[in-house]
């Protein structure tokens, strides 16, 4: 049975969770078998903010598991929390731009990426996570990018409407975290 | 009446917390009273947010035994009334619900458990099942369904409903925070169109006709001078209990009939168990499953069948033993030996149990 685990973990406050909602609307939308548990602690903000995504094609048993097959970390914290969810079949994806350090765990592959500079340099502090969830997509595989982008007008439709280059936008962002990840595997 | 939302069957992508209120509305539910506590506060939310649609009420009291108490007031006023709860809000509730099983009060709420003692975490755990079960000063006269997953809580809220306004015993919706935040999809529905009746709600003090005309008047108690008198009381309860336990008490296997490791785990961990199970089976261990659906009243006699065919028990929950202590005590007698797989307060993967069955395989069973 083809199921994906997916750990995504960050600070409060990064929009960790809100990438979460998007992904698994995209995998219910598109038919798929989804399960989304949020994970955090008592601070509105700061503190480890960590998602539990699950996409499946058949119906999904357990709603917690041990290991992810893509783990995302990005903060130090989150890399401290999480490498407990990574074995020899994850691969890791961490931000070079935030972590002041490198996951040190064993797993498939380790992937760092700098979205949270090319977000302030080059788009908008605001869809930082955005750029996480094109490498989520690209890392992954298990979703279309239409699929993504029917999500995204669910939750942020009315935003869009209201400021159209907000899209624009955002789909530059999605498309620069998948491009971060293809040019990675290339390598 | 309120208006119900839920006309035809409909597919939706939701938390549970929010299944949950959508089943209150389903289950006919006309007030919701509540105190916010994580991880329960979306009930209330969505049950705030959908109110000029229900045309329902709620309200937000001072604290949990305000929100009881206001819950037990609603139902003598003639309400369907319902509470929602967790962690520190469901100790401090205790009062409340030892005045419902004292007065027979058909009070529902849903629990949804986070880690303790006391504040601990906001996420999960099933340490509050022996709270749930039996606490309060009492002797626990409660109902307590503990669910796996978003279809069971739309179907036991609606369920709950009926059993507590039947029985009137206190009736519970016993979750926790994973089951409460998660999305996964649920089929919602009209209970109408499954064959559900639901059972009316009575007016309790407020019955119609005159006292001493038409109808004796109504006596509700939760005081006694004398002790026999309450023993006499407590004693039909019992007897009440026992019979009402017969109708009520529910189980699900899984794989169980030529388990030789039986697996007993309740509410979300069962779930995790399925996938283990499935796992273990496909490299040739027979595991199975016993998942207790009441967990209070237990459906013992099944349960008893259950661990006598097995050869090892594996008793897995997160939290230390609550569930595998009332078992233990109902099936004192059997022989059959036992491990435990223990997480307080944390989840139990299907790793977890795939892991611990090996062990106990290789340490021959």
């Amino acid at each position: 049975m083809a199921r994906t685990k997916i750990v995504l973990a960050g600070e409060g406050g990064q929009g960790v969770q809100s990438i979460a909602k998007i992904l698994v609307e995209a995998g219910y939308e598109a038919n798929k078998e989804v399960l989304y548990i949020p994970n955090f602690g008592v601070e509105q903000r700061g503190g480890v903010s960590i998602a539990f995504c699950q996409i499946a094609d058949e119906r999904i048993g357990e709603p917690r598991y041990s290991k992810g097959d893509i783990v995302i970390m990005l903060s130090d914290r989150a890399i401290d929390r999480c490498e407990t969810y990574v074995d020899k079949n994850s691969t890791v994806v961490y931000d070079t731009s935030v972590c002041t350090k490198k996951p040190t765990c064993e797993c498939k592959e380790i992937i760092g990426i700098d979205a949270n500079k090319i977000a302030n340099e080059q788009l908008s502090a605001r869809v930082f996570n955005i750029i996480i969830l094109g490498v989520l997509l690209e890392a992954t595989h298990v979703l279309e990018l239409s699929d993504i982008k029917n999500a995204m007008e669910l939750a942020l439709g009315k935003k869009f409407d209201a400021k159209p280059e907000l899209r624009e936008l955002n789909y530059k962002a999605l498309e620069m975290g998948m491009s971060l990840v293809a040019q990675k595997a290339g390598v | 009446m309120v208006n119900k939302l839920i006309k035809e069957d409909i597919k939706m992508f939701l938390t549970g917390n929010e299944v949950l209120a959508y089943a209150a509305n389903s289950a006919e539910a006309e007030f919701m009273y509540g105190y916010p506590i994580t991880p329960q506060n979306e009930i209330m939310h969505t049950w705030c947010k959908l109110l000029p649609k229900t045309e329902a009420g709620f309200l937000q009291t001072e604290d949990e035994i305000s929100a009881g108490f206001s819950t037990i007031g609603g139902i003598l006023a003639g309400k369907r009334a319902f509470t929602a709860t967790a962690g520190p809000g469901n100790v401090i509730m205790q009062d409340a619900q030892s005045m419902a099983e004292m007065m027979r009060i058909p009070f529902v709420c849903a629990v949804m458990q986070r880690g303790g003692p006391s504040t601990a975490t906001v996420i999960y755990a099933q340490q509050e099942t022996r709270l749930t079960c039996y606490g309060g000063n009492g002797e626990g006269f409660r109902i307590v369904y503990s669910t796996a997953g978003h279809q069971d809580l739309y179907d036991y809220m609606i369920k709950a409903f009926n059993t507590a306004w039947k029985y009137k015993f206190p009736t519970y919706v016993l979750a926790d925070g994973y089951q409460g935040k998660m999305r996964e999809p649920v089929m919602l529905y009209d209970p109408a169109s499954r064959g559900i009746t639901m059972v009316p709600t009575e007016k309790a003090l407020l019955a119609d006709g005159e006292i001493g005309v038409d109808r004796k008047s109504i006596h509700m108690r939760n005081t006694y001078n004398m002790e026999e008198e309450l023993m006499e009381v407590l004693d039909s309860y019992q007897v009440d209990y026992d019979k009402m336990a017969e109708e009520v008490a529910e189980w699900e296997e899984y794989k169980a009939d030529d388990a030789e490791i039986l697996v007993i785990a309740h509410g979300i961990v069962a779930r995790s168990a399925r996938t283990a199970i499935d796992e273990l089976r496909e490299k040739g261990i027979k595991a199975g499953l016993y998942r207790p659906i009441t967990i209070r009243p237990l459906a013992v006699k099944p349960l008893r069948e259950a661990v006598s065919r097995a050869k090892h028990i594996l008793f897995t929950e997160s939290a230390n033993g609550q569930l595998a202590q009332m078992v233990l005590e109902k099936i004192y007698g059997l022989t059959t030996p036992y491990s435990t797989l223990f997480k307080m307060g944390v989840g139990v993967t299907g790793d977890d149990i795939v892991q611990k069955v090996e062990n106990i395989v290789k340490e021959g069973v």
